[in-house]
């Protein structure tokens, strides 16, 4: 579904150095890595909104670096995107939401706020339709967004951090509804965490990127166990490492 | 000094190139694109509310002011003020009410959408209007460039009223023209007429378009939206200037002034 | 700037609107006023920060050269396209270079590189000094025993007037080479003809009004552009709001500064 050969990307200092990597259909794919590390650049080039200087990106067998304006568009379409900011639009929750499915499909008016009741319920919001999200807690911005990011059911998503600044009830309820979604879609979903211990309990694989290269890429259970020090040390929290 | 040289005429066939490659993207989505619903109406409202009070003041003061300069330059010429209206009013079609009214309005008008989008980049709203299936050259740029050319040509025009009742009452002030004999259309054409609304629409479309293009290329956060500003204007400004010489060398040509 | 409620009494909506913009000028103008007057108090040569200086002088007048160039370039060849029709049926070659230059040394030349320059430097030193003021950086000069105004404002109004009044010089001698060029392309009036015609008719006079016209021009935005960053307030978006109302007000600064002074120096 997604495939990535040696994509380099820098800007001051080069900030990807040969990524390889492999998300099959119907997986979910952690990545984890200490900050800075380049995790979200990784993401906005599987969604085409960086292009790598050199490298190639494979999404649902086309690769991006081929396609022009249009056709980017139209393999956005088959993805959703939760941005690590919440990038929510000066809207109010309600239009945030409802934005891609207006912009994708010509919906009647009361399937659309259907739609939107039950993504607001799925993330622990129900009711707030109507307020600013500008005015709501980074956590809340945060779940709009994955409401927003999976209200047009994409058979793609890319979360960039779900839970962070999200209290651990919270944040097992956020790991939930993408397990469960997943499951009951099989959707490919690439997901972004700092919360290991978290993340490893609904990944299939996980990718661990230090200084710009891919460090690990494997199960959960084999990131549990690797024996790769600066692996070892991230997935267990240690204080001693070379991290 | 000469690598400096060179860097900045690549820099602006650089800049050119990105200019008509949105300009092409723009005029595809006007046609292609989706349209939202009330978007171009409530633009139209904040490009003309934003602009037309700055744009009548500053109007007013460069009516008066060329009106007198106009005068001053006739009494040297001849010392007869009979044609001073008719001139004035000829070079303000033609012209002015275009060419100057643009300034002061790019001043407003591109600084607010640089802003905007600017602000919107740096946040990664943009970004997430890619992924929401809305291009923001179709969602934000369209838009802006519709409104940009109605309100704009409207103010100006609206400006140019302004401007020609400040010059009739410098006329009548400084140099005792009185406004029936300033009021003569005679040397007006319907050519100056189109050739001035020309103007209008043109320099609507490329405040937009430059302040556009500048707007979504900031980078690097809050300081990089006053950059992008600061950008907009001096570009639109510049395409301004630019664009006259070429609209006025084609009229010259093409649409005879007497 | 904030929109107030005042449903309740319609008819009032607009007088009262108007009030809080006059209100709210006088308070601006009369804070630029005082800013002057402080800028005036601290002229004396050896107090100004000859570092901060030459780093403004180079900044804002040696980098604004190219854009500047170019807009009085293509003013003197707006400035013929202009007169070309009255040259053509009055058959008025020798006018032309006096019909266009005229307009550009005394009126548009200064105009343009003023509302250019206000956009480019004034705009950029709203936003330094604006982010100086929201980081904290201005409270640390005076923690610091420095002079906010001696050390940031002095130095700062100084080039863009200096700059300024430059920038008119070259301008015009720019604007007079377009001005040439597209006379002796487009109209066929030979070059020496051309100048002779703007030397014999221009006054000196006409000349330096245009470079009084720069310096006041140069003075008001250097008194708004720092106004204004100085009294910025309210983080990153503080900032663009002030760089905003700072190219706002300085280009209506500069429209009335034009005003008076076309008449005053007549
Ligand atoms: N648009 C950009 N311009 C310049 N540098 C960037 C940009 N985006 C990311 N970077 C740099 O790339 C590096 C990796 O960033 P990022 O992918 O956001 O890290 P993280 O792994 O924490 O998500 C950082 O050093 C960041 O400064
Ligand atoms: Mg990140």
């Amino acid at each position: 579904m997604i495939r990535l050969e040696d994509i380099h990307k820098r800007y001051r200092s080069p900030v990807l150095r040969g990524i390889d990597l492999h998300v099959p259909a119907g997986c979910i794919y952690a990545l984890i890595g200490p900050g800075a590390s380049g995790k979200s650049v990784l993401l906005k080039v599987v969604a085409g909104l960086v292009r790598p200087e050199r490298g190639k990106v494979y999404v649902d067998g086309e690769e991006l670096g081929e396609l022009d304006d249009l056709g980017l568009a139209s393999v956005r379409r088959k993805i959703g995107m939760l941005f690590q900011n919440y990038a929510l639009f000066d809207m109010t929750v309600f239009e945030n939401i409802a934005f891609p499915l207006r912009r994708l499909y010509d919906l009647p008016d009361t399937e659309v706020r259907e739609r939107v009741a039950e993504r607001l319920a799925r993330v622990a919001l129900p009711g707030t339709e109507d307020r600013d999200p500008s005015r709501m807690s980074g956590g809340q911005k945060k779940r709009i967004g994955v409401a927003r990011a999976t209200v047009a059911r994409p058979p793609i998503v890319l979360y960039d951090e779900p839970t962070a600044g999200l209290d651990p009830v919270t944040s097992q309820k956020i790991y939930d509804l993408i397990r469960d979604e997943q499951r009951a879609q099989g959707t490919t979903v690439m997901v972004i965490s700092s919360d290991v211990s978290g993340v490893l309990s609904i990944a299939d694989r996980v990718g661990m990127l230090h200084e710009g290269e891919l460090v690990f890429d494997g199960t959960a259970e084999e990131a549990r166990d690797s024996t790769i020090p600066a692996v070892r040390q991230f997935v267990h929290g240690l204080v001693e490492g070379p991290l | 000094m000469r690598s400096g040289l060179t860097r900045s005429i690549a820099a602006l066939f650089e800049d050119a190139h990105q200019l008509g490659s949105l300009f092409g993207r723009t005029l595809y989505y006007l046609l292609h694109g989706k349209r939202e619903k009330g978007s171009v109406a409530r633009m139209m409202f904040e490009v003309g509310n934003k602009s037309l009070l700055f744009m009548c003041v500053t109007m007013g003061f460069i009516g008066a002011i060329i009106a007198f300069q106009t005068g001053l330059q006739a009494k040297k010429l001849v010392p007869d003020f009979s044609m001073i209206g008719a001139t004035y009013l000829k070079l303000l079609v033609r012209d002015l009410a275009a060419s100057l009214g643009a300034l002061p309005l790019a001043t407003r008008v591109g600084a607010g959408i640089a802003a905007e989008l600017g602000s919107m980049v740096v946040t990664e709203q943009v970004d997430a209007l890619r992924m929401c299936a809305a291009d923001p050259v179709d969602y934000l740029v369209v838009p802006r460039f519709v409104a940009s050319v109605v309100m704009g040509t409207v103010v100006l025009i609206i400006g140019g009223f302004v401007a020609y009742l400040a010059g009739m009452a410098v006329a009548q002030m400084v140099f005792d023209v009185n406004p029936h004999t300033f009021t003569n259309l005679s040397m007006v054409t319907t050519g100056d007429l189109t050739l001035g609304l020309f103007k209008c629409i043109t320099y609507g479309g490329a405040i937009a378009i430059v302040s556009s293009q500048r707007g979504l290329a900031t980078f690097g956060g809050s300081e990089g939206v006053g950059h992008a500003t600061t950008e907009a204007v001096v570009g639109s400004c510049f395409a301004i200037i630019v664009l006259n010489l070429i609209i006025s060398t084609l009229g010259y040509f093409f649409v005879p002034a007497l | 700037m904030s929109a107030t409620p005042s449903s309740a009494r319609p008819l009032l909506a607009i007088p009262r609107r108007i009030g809080l913009v006059v209100i709210a000028l006088a308070d601006q103008l009369g804070g630029a006023g005082m800013l002057l007057g402080q800028v005036l108090v601290r002229l004396r040569p050896r107090r100004i920060d000859r570092y901060e200086l030459f780093r403004n002088l180079h900044r804002m007048g040696v980098r604004s050269l190219p854009i500047i160039a170019a807009t009085a370039a293509f003013t003197g060849g707006i400035m013929v396209i202009q007169a070309a029709p009255f040259v053509e049926k009055y058959n008025a070659k020798n006018f032309v270079g006096w019909a266009a230059t005229f307009t550009t040394f005394r009126e548009l030349g200064p105009l343009l590189i003023a509302l250019i320059f206000n956009g480019r430097v004034g705009a950029n030193n709203t936003a330094e000094l604006g982010t100086m003021k929201v980081t904290d950086q201005v409270d640390a000069l005076r923690a610091l025993a420095i002079d906010p105004v001696g050390y940031l404002v002095v130095p700062r109004v100084i080039a863009m007037v200096v700059m300024m009044v430059a920038l008119c010089v070259i301008g015009d001698a720019v604007a007079l080479g377009g001005a040439v060029l597209t006379a002796d392309l487009l109209l066929d009036v030979d070059p020496r003809i051309f100048l002779s015609s703007a030397l014999e008719r221009l006054d000196t006079w006409d000349f330096l009004v245009g470079l009084i016209k720069s310096l006041l021009f140069g003075l008001m935005i250097a008194l708004m552009s720092c106004y204004y960053g100085l009294a910025t307030r309210g983080g990153a978006p503080g900032v663009g709001r002030a760089v905003n109302a700072s190219v706002v007000a300085s280009a209506a600064g500069v429209f009335v500064a034009d005003y008076l002074s076309t008449f005053v120096l007549e």
